[in-house]
């Protein structure tokens, strides 16, 4: 619980789970969740080396504080863009989308 | 006696917790991938993001644990269960699984995880000489106001600027015909 | 030299004089279009300068011991070397002082010919930029910005023949022009590329100097001045490539006062003068010369001799006249060739610049019918016109005179008298169709009397609307008169001071050959006395003794089937063989193979498309995948 290296395990773990849900997922929805996580592994990072390495642990904390409203804007972005999708496709299928097929 | 008051030594007791709140996040994250349902997806990002929270306790900082769970639990979880109420995907069909797209997914993250643990595992991580020790709120709040203001203002900018963004495209989808 | 170009008067001179009247083209393109009268100012204030300029520096330079060069380096590549700048001399001198003359003359002309044309503008824009064009060529110290500018002066040349594009035969005549002298230029353009892969140096004044001799074999510099000698070919009308200039009287008659008989034409002898050293190393080449300026000259003269244009008369003239300057320095006599182009300028611009006062009042450009008009009624051309033909035929006092005299005299030094002969019988015809002209117009064989009053009087400022621009026009020819009238007494100034330079080139002076005064005033004395008994005296005929001959006649007219042998010529050898040949290779080779790629990349795309699938997830899982394998890589 004291070590960096635990930390960054947890996140890359959270990391590698998100990617694996992206690609997984076939509705938007689940995608976005997905990426939540990433974003929260990046945070976990970003605190983890504030912690352990940083000299001024203020800044690590200010970092995570801004991953979490870019993730705010990002998430209501996404979720009008699958609103939109949804109307125009009647469907959140990922696979769905593929309008620009060669 | 001797034996139980050495169970309940707060560093143990912290060992526990901090096992504890592992558990729970990957047990939210695995929930938040794996089953189908997506609003038990959601209810599993919430337990992930509370055992985040709980992480952010260990290293140190209970203000942005707090921030955690007031914008990922309380607002973004809470705006996509009202984007899957409000749309109405709940009522259509479960989309099937199909394997080998989750094999190769499972391959990519897998391959990503190992990457990342390779890099993590092979770095000697070396923290920096001086290191200051003054962790409180007021501080951060003074570093939000002054070195990052301009920062600090374009992130209230981005999220109005989202905001507008994602009503309008909202919007527009109801408006156009097709 | 930087630092003190504007305290160098004659830097600062020379810069003036060359590039005002670019900016004066520039401005009137740009800015001033839509204002005729600001135009005309500008650009004839702009030549004004380059006159006052030309003749300060000729004043200046008058004792002139070395040639002056303000130069910059331009193109440095290896030992190649290339300056930009310009090279002061006696010949450039007064080459600058000529085109700026008689540029000026022909602007102030024009603001009388050229008034109420919806062009007037455009036609000063163009004479500007000829202007410009022509004196930065004049004074270029190397044959690359010679050949720039030299370039530039057809373009001008083919704007202004081109002026009334509206005409199909005007803008035929502009394209005509253009093609005809490329085809000389291309062979000017390779002549200086081997000069300048055999020599290493364009600087006009290494080629004239002895190195070149040592740096060159006899043949090679005998091919160099051939193919440079093309560029002359093309641009002064020599033989092969002489059917252009006719053709490009289309243009406003000041164009071809200033353009087709003054300046331009004369480039390509100023090019043969000032690179006359170089030339003059190779004795078959100048043989060649020779031959063809004789050549040109005889066949223009017949060409003039049935013609009923006005203008062609003195185009055809023009052509024999610079045939008749080629042969003076191919003969050697570096100083009777710029001399006659010097006069030449002078009398041939007033002869134009008369006719163009004709052609504006009676709007016709046949002889005959100017003549049936009353165009003896316009007393300042009339008079002027005689005194042009007179220095054209070489009669004495006149300026053409003495510089015909002087290429005689040359000609006589040399050791086959071919060469006078045929000098002399151009002389002769040239006398018989100038006087022609002048007896048609001066004593036509009936007039139409009503018309008589009515056009005098439109010359003459009864009518006041075109009294002012009658004098506008009259000017400048009362000034060129009296230039040939004055020029000619000047020739020993102007023999010190252009040979003082290229002394050893001067061999032969007028004097030691007596008798031939006699023989060639007597020629060009009966010449005249032939037109006046077929045409000028009271109850003639006025049909020549060359109309007579109807096969002659046609021949001659027909410009001796010139451009009927280049038409067959194009269309058997070049469309028939050659387009053919091309364009199957286009078809087939060049085609063939776009489409080929064509299909390949179609294909190729259908192939590819696979792959854009559309589905994000792949996408995004072969990025990923993409990025740990070469994470990996890097790392491990």
């Amino acid at each position: 619980m004291n070590s960096l290296t635990t930390y960054l395990f947890l996140a890359a773990l959270l990391f590698s789970l998100g990617i694996f849900g992206v690609f997984q997922r076939r509705s938007l929805i689940g995608m976005l969740i997905a990426i939540e996580l990433m974003l929260n592994g990046a945070s976990i990072n970003f605190m983890a080396f504030n912690r352990f390495l940083a000299p001024d642990p203020i800044v690590g904390q200010i970092y995570t504080l801004f991953i979490m409203g870019i993730a705010a804007a990002e998430a209501a972005i996404a979720l009008s863009i699958i609103v939109a999708v949804f109307r125009r496709l009647g469907s959140i299928n990922i696979e769905r989308a593929q309008e620009l097929r060669g | 006696m001797n034996s139980v008051q050495s169970l309940i030594q707060p560093q143990v007791l912290a060992q526990i917790g901090f096992a504890g709140i592992v558990a729970l996040t990957l047990t939210g994250a695995l929930i938040a991938v794996f089953p189908r349902n997506i609003l038990y997806n959601i209810l599993g990002l919430i337990v992930c993001l509370t055992g985040v929270a709980g992480i952010f306790v260990y290293l140190g900082s209970p203000f942005i644990a707090l921030m955690e769970l007031l914008i990922y639990v309380g607002a973004i979880c809470i705006s996509i269960i009202f984007a899957i109420m409000l749309s109405r995907p709940l009522h259509l069909s479960l989309p099937k699984r199909a394997l080998p797209k989750v094999g190769l997914a499972l391959g990519v993250g897998a391959a990503v995880f190992i990457m990342l643990s390779a890099i993590i595992s092979r770095t000697e991580w070396q923290p920096a000489a001086m290191r200051s020790s003054d962790w409180s709120i007021a501080t951060l709040g003074a570093y939000l106001l002054t070195r990052y203001n301009l920062v600090f203002e374009v992130i209230s900018l981005v999220l109005l600027v989202a905001i507008l963004g994602a009503i309008i495209i909202a919007g527009y989808a109801r408006r156009s015909p097709s | 030299m930087t630092s003190s170009w504007f305290q160098d008067p004659t830097l600062l001179a020379a810069m003036l004089g060359a590039l005002l009247p670019f900016v004066s083209f520039v401005l009137i393109m740009v800015f001033t279009r839509p204002y005729p009268k600001l135009s005309a100012t500008i650009s004839v204030a702009a030549v004004s300068v380059s006159v006052i300029c030309a003749l300060f520096l000729l004043g200046r330079h008058w004792h002139l011991e070395h040639p002056i060069q303000y130069t910059t380096k331009w193109l440095v590549s290896g030992e190649l070397y290339v300056p930009f700048g310009f090279m002061l001399d006696q010949l450039s001198l007064l080459m600058l002082t000529i085109v700026a003359v008689i540029s000026f003359l022909v602007q102030v002309y024009s603001l009388g010919y050229m008034a109420g044309d919806p062009g007037f503008s455009r036609y000063y824009a163009f004479q500007s930029l000829f202007a410009w064009a022509m004196m930065t060529m004049s004074i270029a110290p190397t044959m690359l910005q010679f050949y720039i500018f030299w370039e530039l002066v057809g373009l001008a040349s083919y704007l202004l023949i081109g002026f009334y594009y509206e005409k199909f035969s005007a803008s035929e005549a502009g394209k005509k022009a253009f093609v005809m002298t490329r085809v000389g230029d291309i062979a000017f353009f390779l002549g200086i590329l081997l000069v300048l892969l055999n020599f290493g140096n364009l600087n006009i004044l290494d080629m004239n100097s002895v190195d070149v001799t040592a740096r060159m074999s006899p043949a090679l510099i005998t091919l160099c001045a051939i193919l440079i000698f093309g560029g002359v070919a093309g641009k002064s009308a020599q033989f092969p490539l002489l059917t252009w200039l006719p053709d490009a009287m289309e243009g406003p008659t000041p164009v071809s006062a200033l353009l087709h008989s003054a300046t331009m034409v004369a480039a390509g002898v100023y090019m043969f003068a000032r690179i006359f050293p170089f030339f003059s190393k190779s004795a078959t080449a100048m043989t060649l010369f020779l031959a063809i300026g004789m050549i040109t000259m005889l066949l223009a003269s017949t060409m003039a001799m049935v013609t009923r244009d006005i203008k062609q008369v003195w185009a055809y003239s023009t052509i024999s006249q610079l045939g008749f300057m080629v042969m003076g320095l191919a003969a050697g006599s570096y100083f009777a060739g710029v001399f006659h182009l010097t006069t030449h300028a002078g009398f041939k611009a007033l002869l134009f610049l008369c006719s163009g006062v004709f052609i504006h009042a009676y709007e016709t450009n046949d002889m005959y019918e100017i003549g049936r008009q009353g165009g003896r009624g316009l007393k300042i051309p009339m008079v002027c016109m005689t005194l042009g033909a007179a220095a054209l035929s070489g009669l004495p006092p006149f300026s053409g005179f003495f510089s015909k005299e002087a290429i005689m005299g040359g000609l006589a030094g040399l050791h086959n008298p071919i060469w006078l002969w045929g000098g002399l019988l151009g002389a002769f015809l040239t006398a018989y169709y100038s006087f022609r002209l002048i007896f048609l117009i001066l004593f036509p064989s009936k007039i139409k009397e009503p018309h008589h009053g009515e056009h005098g009087g439109h010359g003459h400022g009864d009518d006041h609307h075109h009294a002012g621009l009658y004098w506008v026009m009259a000017w400048p020819l009362i000034i060129l008169a009296t230039v040939t009238l004055v020029l000619g007494l000047f020739q020993t100034p102007l023999e010190n001071f252009l040979v003082g330079h290229y002394g050893g080139a001067e061999g032969h002076g007028g004097g030691h050959h007596a008798w031939l005064l006699y023989v060639a005033v007597g020629l060009a004395l009966s010449g005249v006395g032939l037109a006046w008994l077929e045409f000028g005296r009271k109850g003639a005929s006025q049909v020549g003794f060359v109309e007579r001959m109807e096969p002659v006649k046609t021949l001659f007219a027909e410009r001796w089937y010139i451009d009927h042998f280049y038409r067959l010529f194009l269309d058997y050898v070049i469309y028939g063989i050659f387009s053919n040949l091309f364009t199957r290779n286009d078809r087939q080779v060049i085609d063939g193979g776009i489409d080929g790629i064509c299909r390949a990349t179609v294909g190729g795309g259908r192939m590819l498309s696979f792959l854009q699938s559309g589905m994000l997830q792949y996408n995004l899982m072969v990025m990923f995948a993409v990025l740990a394998l070469v994470a990996l890589y890097f790392f491990f």
